[in-house]
């Protein structure tokens, strides 16, 4: 027992660093061209299998069938194999598996976690509905109805309206990434069976695809069952087109989806993010800290503790392949919609023109390196990390030293991220609320021309 | 798998839950106060969650640069919140930052009321009622939960009002009220700390004496307000509302039936129903509402783990567009009179059980997750230990246990319905 009294005054500091290693990554290439990467994390009976399809991304639709590559993830599920769609499910629940089919812009990932004493016969399972689904034409319609109606939701909810908007302003014409992600009611109800299977056929192709795997199962367990169920798979995908991106504005403009009688404005600060390889990446994650990444954040401190004009203000840049959307987020009360637009373009502002200080660095490089080893504590947070090595071509031991990584950012080099990569005057800012009561004070402020659209006008 | 647990007590009454994994070098610090909007007297509703924000404002010791900045900045997350039963509080640090998180607790555990002023209070209520706007009021169906409580529980029951509370008594509360409120409930006889994760426990059990033990135990906590048991405990008719709003993209309902609350042999069954009827893409409601007749989009059930007097039996569906709420409804009473009738067979008796068992596992692979069960299981039962046997009460569970629960409880004598529909139908686009 110590019997020095206690000094509540001041911080307690820390005591010795506990070490912490990213698990090894395994990594080897099966003769059809599919890479598998394992990690070990062996201190729960779980384990997580992932089938990467970077060839089978929204990135793989085009503009006038958007919404195909969603729809064929939806339906490996509605019959594969020798089973139709509830046989399919009895099997997934029999054996408990939280199996998921989920697309990005840049990867369809299909997967599941279970108890180790299920894992095998749940890759069996995995393997059928990723190689020979069978897309029952009473499925394809039932899901294809069900998308529609989620893409005429998707617009009543504040937040995905101002995204979708927001993505029409901050993309030229003719970027893929100028359309939502899962496409548009018309292009979403114009699908059908014939093009789901022509889809699953020339896009889910192992030579570029990968299995990834964490947990309490060892590489070559996952070699053995990746080399009986998916052995046998062969070809590879088309190329993708990936269309260089390219800005839509060449000045910051408001545009107000009119939402009639809203209490709340919800408001997007938005221009084109960057691409997840991009060699900066630690510079502008410890920019985003600052500027909005977390609760002490620039952006948070002033609307939420200092104004308390919102529940809470966030940023990030979303990055993909290609560069993605960087997004000031927020939602206001309806009276203080353009005093926030204005302090969150003046909060981008300061931080391209003074560097960041000393308190401010340490503290989010502290944060972003100290938060990382809880981004790992389950099975299918190793194997998301797996996932993003693979699909963005980092190097094997990159999260082994992403926190030296994080820890070498200079201010210097924040100061360079945030001027490259902060556009307060190129800016979207997309707001949906009410035009009747702000449209007025927004003009006032003389940011930019302000437009007003109407959710049914947009397609 | 066994979660380990070493649990005391400390002469002040704080109830500790140590339990100890060394796979990552993060540990979890969990702090429960046994209090919640329950607690709350009429014209107070919103206070515990009002308070819970005045919680990060800072104590005697903990000036600038606050709480959560301290914790950010240590590499940290946190946060708290306010349900009926309780308030949680939670640091998730590396684990040569246990003393921070602990410092920082004790600090507002013992040290808040000299920090407060008026201006702070000011500024919460304001982000507080933006909350309320933002999750209640502009969300389409962000109201759900408030109307349901209101429909299920009789007007002198804990559980009428909801947590965020309303805007006039938001308005009307005052610094008083959160003094008050905290010398009331806040505490070291009322809470319970959990330590889950990657420490060393003699260590810990002398920082945590060394922080919380001064503290002196605090007065008897009231009775709760109001009728906390509903006598009887059916509601006795059924309840239906209808809300026409111009923000829901698609119309949904909301059915819910009176229960035996959180902790009673009834809730497991009924937990369980809930898992067997819509837990996964092979279950009955899904099958049929969902799959085969089309009549929903996503379909739910779900229990509400309260322990004051009784809980809830909900199921949630989406209706197509163009789809008719009521021919869903009728197609869930169907499926439920059929288990009310027939109970379940033996293989969704299977296969609800061994979906309740994978989710028992995964959700516990958090140290973060662990320890707020830990601190819930605590304070509800005082038993931590269930969190290694709370699979045995569903084990336990027959088919004739689930028919009987459907049968007593899930009928038309008991029951809520609420759906939300839009005005008027729009132009196709």
């Amino acid at each position: 027992m110590s019997t020095t009294p206690l000094d509540r005054s001041r911080v307690p500091a820390p005591g010795p660093l506990r070490p912490y290693h990213f698990p090894r990554v395994d990594r080897r290439t099966l003769s059809n061209g599919l890479s598998v990467l394992v990690a070990e994390q062996r201190n729960f009976p779980i384990a997580t299998f992932d089938l990467v399809l970077p060839a089978a991304g929204g990135a793989a639709d085009t503009d006038d069938q958007a919404g195909l590559a969603g729809l064929t993830a939806s339906l490996l599920e509605s019959g594969a194999g020798e089973r139709d769609a509830d046989e399919l499910a009895e099997a997934i629940d029999d054996l408990g598996l939280s199996l998921d089919a989920g697309l990005t812009w840049d990867t369809t990932q299909v997967g599941f976690t279970a108890l180790r004493s299920r894992a095998a016969e749940g890759f069996g399972i995995l393997a059928d509905v990723v190689r020979r689904p069978t897309f029952p034409d009473d499925e394809v319609e039932r899901l294809r109805v069900e998308r529609v109606a989620s893409v005429t939701q998707r617009r009543g909810t504040p937040s995905s309206l101002a995204e979708e908007v927001a993505s029409r302003y901050v993309f030229a014409e003719g970027v893929d990434y100028r359309r939502p992600l899962g496409g548009l009611a018309r292009t979403v109800g114009g699908l059908h069976r014939a093009q789901v299977e022509a889809f699953h056929a020339a896009h889910y192709r192992p030579q570029t695809a990968a299995l990834v795997a964490a947990g309490d199962v060892s590489a070559d367990e996952v070699a053995e069952l990746a080399e009986r169920w998916l052995g046998d798979w062969t070809g590879a995908p088309p190329p993708l087109a990936e269309p260089p991106v390219r800005p839509g504005l060449e000045r910051t403009t408001i545009v107000i989806a009119h939402r009639p009688g809203a209490v709340q404005s919800e408001i997007r600060v938005s221009h084109v993010g960057i691409e997840r390889a991009a060699p900066d990446f630690f510079a502008v994650s410890v920019l985003n800290s600052i500027l909005g990444g977390v609760f002490s954040s620039r952006l948070n401190l002033n609307l939420r503790e200092r104004l308390g004009y919102t529940y809470g203000v966030s940023s990030s840049f979303g990055s993909r392949r290609r560069p993605g959307v960087f997004s000031a987020t927020t939602s206001v009360q309806t009276e203080t919609t353009a005093h926030s637009v204005s302090e969150m373009l003046r909060e981008m502002r300061e931080i391209r023109e003074a560097p960041v200080t000393d308190a401010e660095l340490a503290d989010a490089r502290d944060f972003l390196a100290g938060i990382f080893p809880q981004g790992v504590q389950t099975t299918d947070g190793v194997s998301g990390k797996l996932a993003t090595i693979f699909t963005y071509g980092l190097p094997d031991d990159y999260y082994a030293h992403y926190r030296e990584g994080i820890r070498a950012v200079t201010a210097d080099e924040v100061l360079d991220a945030a001027r490259r990569r902060l556009w307060p005057d190129r800016a979207a800012v997309v707001i949906a609320g009410d035009a009747d009561v702000i449209r007025g004070p927004l003009e006032e402020l003389g940011i930019g021309p302000v437009e007003v659209v109407e959710a049914a006008s947009l397609g | 798998m066994r979660i380990p647990i070493d649990r005391y007590t400390l002469e002040n009454g704080l109830r500790v839950v140590l339990s100890e994994d060394h796979t990552t070098p993060v540990v979890a610090v969990n702090l429960w106060y046994n209090v919640g909007s329950r607690n709350e007297l009429p014209g107070k509703t919103g206070l515990a969650h009002l308070f819970e924000h005045m919680m990060f404002q800072g104590s005697q010791n903990v000036g600038e640069p606050g709480h959560i900045a301290l914790v950010e900045r240590a590499g940290g997350n946190l946060n708290g919140s306010t349900w009926l039963d309780r308030t949680n509080y939670y640091d998730t640090v590396p684990s040569d930052q246990l003393e921070l998180a602990l410092w920082l607790e004790s600090d507002r555990m013992g040290f808040f009321v000299p920090a407060l002023t008026q201006e702070k209070f000011d500024t919460q209520r304001e982000v507080v009622k933006n909350e309320r706007r933002q999750r209640v009021e502009h969300a389409p169906y962000g109201d759900w939960d408030e109307r349901i409580q209101a429909m299920v529980y009789p007007d002198d029951h804990p559980y009428h009002h909801s947590v965020i509370g309303s805007m006039v008594d938001l308005d009307a509360a005052s610094l008083d009220d959160v003094r008050e409120f905290f010398e009331t409930y806040y505490v070291p006889n009322n809470a319970v700390l959990t330590l889950c994760g990657d420490f060393d426990p003699a260590e810990a059990r002398r920082l945590i004496e060394a922080y919380f033990g001064p503290f002196p135990r605090g007065p008897e906590i009231p009775p709760l307000p109001g009728r906390p048991v509903p006598e009887p405990l059916k509601i006795g008719r059924e309840v239906r509302a209808e809300v026409e709003d111009p923000k829901v993209p698609l119309a949904r309902l909301y059915l819910a039936w009176r229960i035996p609350p959180y902790g009673e042999p009834e809730y497991y069954a009924a937990d369980l129903l809930a898992e067997l009827l819509a837990g996964g893409k092979s279950t009955r409601l899904y099958r049929t509402t969902v799959r085969e007749r089309r009549l929903a989009r996503g379909i739910g059930a779900f229990t509400f783990p309260v322990i004051t007097g009784a809980s809830a039996f909900l199921v949630r569906g989406n209706v197509p567009a163009g789809g008719d709420a009521r021919a869903l409804e009728a197609a869930v009473f169907e499926e439920i009179d059929r288990i009310s009738t027939h109970g379940p067979d033996a293989a969704e008796m299977e296969r609800a059980l061994t979906g309740l068992e994978a989710r028992h596992i995964l959700d516990l692979q958090k140290p973060s997750e662990r320890a707020d069960t830990l601190s819930m299981l605590t304070t509800y039962f005082d038993d931590p230990e269930r969190i290694n046997t709370e699979l045995d009460r569903y084990r336990a569970v027959t088919a004739d246990d689930v028919r009987r629960l459907a049968r007593e409880y899930l009928g038309a004598d008991n029951r809520v319905a609420l759906t939300y529909l839009q005005p008027a139908l729009q132009e196709a686009a």
